[in-house]
């Protein structure tokens, strides 16, 4: 129960042993578990930045799909309303284009019922000339009283 | 029987197996028994590191390494809760305390009467199988540890040391300016206070093995010898201090290791003020 060379022997036994335990034992463990949780650390920042990544992206996913969503309309009322352009548009051009027929033929009407005036006023001329010459037995000269008889159908037109 | 020629008393069990150098000078001699199975121990956590060191995974842990891991997570967590700044030094001195305590109480466990038997076969006189036993061994590391302690408030706070011990525990018993009148009374308190450390420390580990082992000596002689009922309550009487006894044998490897990291811890405090 006494203190004696023992204790010395001790001493170095057990400053030896703490030497070897940190180099063989408590060192790899321990650097192998700080890995370790290094890499858990890692991996749970990875996940959180994954996560917000995620947020980040769905927000800009609904950002984008409004957008286009938005534009969609835009495009479609666009459309529409150039239809409705267009179908105006056609509407007013058949319309002008009755109305120009309608006034070409009109006018057609008119230059035909002027060429057939023409026509009677000259066949009545001749009528009346046949008829003046039978009712005077001589022949007018036709050349000569051409005034004469334009005036008389002239008037008679006009009266009629 | 062999009780005749060795163990007839309680007492011859408590020799030790000496080598001795010198007849007069009692410091001079040396337990062979101690150093051999410390040695023993010793060796065998070494190479059970060894072994342990090849075989290192660091994905998926498993058996021994998966406890090792967990005895080296719980003396981080002692250390970190206990020390303000970080010192890579203390971890592993306290988890080799920590294992190397437990490992040699754990010895207890073998039957002291038979080894000492079995020595005196190869013609030992005198066997103490458990090295905690002897005081040396919890002297040596307490001393140890003092010595580290007494470097580190050297090397961290010199200054502030030693006011300590000159100015302390009785900075205001006289006015200031004679302050310097107590510092003997001062120093020599501050001293019994430092040096109850270390003895407080190693007496604690050995008086709790030695007593376990005396008590297992009782038992072995006052119960198995007394016949069959004896030998029948001997039996369990010794189981259950068996048990006991490896529980006191952590409990006293964790105080010992405890203690190590707070005293350690003491000397790192920073300064205040």
């Amino acid at each position: 129960m006494s203190i004696d060379l023992t204790f010395i022997g001790q001493i170095v036994v057990f400053l030896t042993l703490v030497f070897l335990m940190r180099k063989y034992l408590y060192g790899p463990l321990n650097d192998l578990l700080e890995g370790r949780a290094k890499k858990i650390a890692e991996g749970l920042a990875a996940a959180d930045a994954g996560k917000e990544a995620k947020a980040v992206a769905e927000a800009e996913i609904k950002e984008l799909l409004k957008a286009s969503r938005a534009r969609a309309q835009e495009i479609v009322s666009a459309a529409e309303k150039r239809a409705a352009e267009v179908s105006e548009e056609a509407v007013n051009k058949a319309r002008e284009d009755g109305q120009n027929i309608v006034d070409a033929a009109r006018e057609e009407v008119t230059a035909e019922i002027e060429r057939a005036r023409q026509g009677l006023r000259k066949e009545v001329a001749d009528l009346a000339v046949l008829a003046a010459e039978r009712v005077l037995g001589a022949e007018l000269d036709a050349k000569r009283h051409a005034k004469l008889i334009d005036g008389v159908i002239s008037q008679g037109i006009g009266r009629a | 029987m062999s009780e005749q020629e060795h163990g007839s008393t309680i007492a011859d069990h408590l020799q030790y197996w000496t080598y001795v150098i010198d007849e007069k000078n009692p410091f001079m001699q040396i337990h062979l028994d101690t150093m051999l199975i410390s040695i023993l121990v010793a060796a065998s956590l070494v190479g059970f590191s060894l072994w342990l060191g090849k075989r290192l995974t660091a994905d998926a842990p498993s058996g021994a390494q998966n406890f090792m891991e967990s005895v080296v997570d719980f003396i981080n967590q002692t250390v970190r809760d206990n020390f303000p700044v970080h010192n890579p030094l203390i971890a592993p001195l306290a988890m080799t305390i920590f294992i190397f305590i437990f490992l040699v109480n754990t010895l207890d466990i073998l039957p002291s009467y038979l080894i000492g038997n079995i020595a005196h076969l190869f013609g030992v006189t005198h066997f103490r199988p458990v090295p905690t036993n002897d005081l040396n061994l919890p002297a040596a590391m307490a001393i140890s540890i003092f010595v580290l302690v007494l470097y580190y408030e050297f090397k961290l706070k010199p200054v502030h040391f030693i006011k300590e011990l000159l100015f302390e525990p009785f900075a205001n018993l006289v006015p200031k300016p004679f302050g310097y009148l107590i510092v003997p009374l001062n120093l020599v308190l501050k001293l019994v206070e430092e040096i109850a450390k270390p003895l407080s420390l190693s007496f604690r580990l050995f008086g709790n093995m030695f007593a376990g082992e005396v008590i297992f000596l009782l038992i072995s002689f006052l119960l198995l010898g007394g016949g069959v009922v004896g030998m029948f309550f001997g039996f369990f009487v010794g189981l259950g201090w068996t048990i006991f006894h490896l529980f006191i044998g952590l409990l006293q490897a964790f105080i010992f290791m405890i203690l190590t990291v707070v005293y350690l811890s003491i000397a790192h405090q920073p300064v205040e003020h």
